[in-house]
C-alpha cells in the first residue's frame, strides 16, 4: 500500500457476505450498480477466477455502449475475495490504460452486521516517488479525503 | 475533459522516468539553475537537457533565462493535477459502494448452504 497513489475504503454493508458475493459475480446485479445513474452499465465478460475475463461497457443513453473495463481477474476466492487489473486486457495482453494502471482489491470478511467490505486499489506508481518527495501536498489531500467521506455519508 | 485528460497523461508520462522525477523532488526543495541540477546526474548536458525539455513540455516545470544561465522551479499546480485524480478516483469507489450496499440491502440471501 502507498499512500500517495493507492486508495482503501472500508465499509460495513448490512447483507450477508453470500449476497455481497453474488452481487459482484452475478452479471445482471453487477450491471446494476456498476456506475453510477444516468449511465449504464453492460457486463460482456464476468468470468470470476484466476485469468478470467471481466469486460464491461458504458453508456450514457442506453443505446451506445462505449468500453469501459478491459480486464482480467487475478484471484476469486468465492464469498472472500475479489482481485482484477486492467494492466493486462481480457485476452492477457499487456494494456496501457489512461492514465495508469490499476488492481483493486475487494476483500469480504464476517462481521456481525453483515458484510466487512474492503477495497484496495493499487496504481501503477510512476509519480509515487516523485509525490514522495518534500512537496507538502499531504495536507490538501487529507482534507479533499474528508469531504468526500462527509458527502458519501450524507447520500 | 479531453484537455484535462490530455495534461494527466502527459504529467504520468514526464514522471515515468527515475531522472525527471529526481529533477522534480529537487525543485521541491527550490528552484535551481540547470548546471545545478545536471551537476546531480551521471549523464551528459544534452541527454540531461532532454528530459528537462519533457518536464517543460507536459507544463511540469517552469524555466527563465537570465543571461546565460537558465533556471527551472517546479509548476506544483500542474503536479496537483495526480491529487485531483486520485480523489475522483476515490469518488468512484465510493460511489460504487453506495450502490453495491442499496442493492444488496434490498435482496433477498441466496439459497444455497454457507
Amino acid at each position: 500500500m502507498n499512500p500517495d497513489l493507492d486508495l482503501s475504503l472500508q465499509r460495513v454493508i448490512r447483507a450477508p457476505r453470500a449476497t455481497v458475493w453474488r452481487a459482484w459475480t452475478d452479471p445482471e446485479l453487477l450491471a446494476q450498480w456498476w456506475l453510477p445513474t444516468p449511465m449504464s452499465a453492460r457486463v460482456d465478460r464476468l468470468e470470476p477466477r484466476p485469468g478470467g475475463a471481466f469486460v464491461t461497457r458504458m453508456s450514457e443513453d442506453g443505446l451506445e455502449f462505449l468500453p469501459h473495463v478491459d480486464g482480467c481477474f487475478l484471484a476469486a476466492d468465492e464469498l472472500e475475495r475479489i482481485v482484477f487489473t486492467n494492466a493486462l486486457d481480457s485476452s492477457w495482453r499487456p494494456a496501457a490504460p489512461e492514465p495508469v494502471a490499476m488492481t483493486a482489491e475487494i476483500t469480504l470478511l464476517e462481521h456481525p452486521d453483515g458484510t466487512d467490505y474492503r477495497v484496495v486499489v493499487r496504481h501503477g506508481d510512476p509519480a509515487a516517488r516523485a509525490l514522495h518527495e518534500e512537496l507538502g501536498f499531504h495536507d490538501g489531500w487529507g482534507a479533499v479525503t474528508e469531504q468526500l467521506a462527509a458527502l458519501a455519508e450524507s447520500r | 475533459m479531453a484537455q484535462y485528460s490530455a495534461q494527466l497523461d502527459g504529467v504520468f508520462t514526464a514522471l515515468s522516468d527515475p531522472t525527471r522525477r529526481a529533477v522534480i523532488g529537487r525543485l521541491g526543495r527550490g528552484p535551481a539553475t540547470v548546471g545545478e541540477l545536471a551537476r546531480d546526474v551521471p549523464m551528459t548536458l544534452p541527454s540531461f537537457m532532454k528530459h528537462l525539455r519533457v518536464l517543460e513540455q507536459h507544463g511540469l516545470i517552469r524555466t527563465r533565462k537570465s543571461g546565460r544561465v537558465r533556471s527551472c522551479e517546479l509548476a506544483r499546480e500542474r503536479l496537483a493535477l495526480v491529487d485531483g485524480w486520485l480523489a475522483e478516483q476515490r469518488a468512484v469507489w465510493e460511489g460504487r459502494t453506495d450502490r453495491l450496499e442499496r442493492l444488496v440491502s434490498g435482496l433477498e440471501p441466496p439459497k444455497e448452504p454457507r
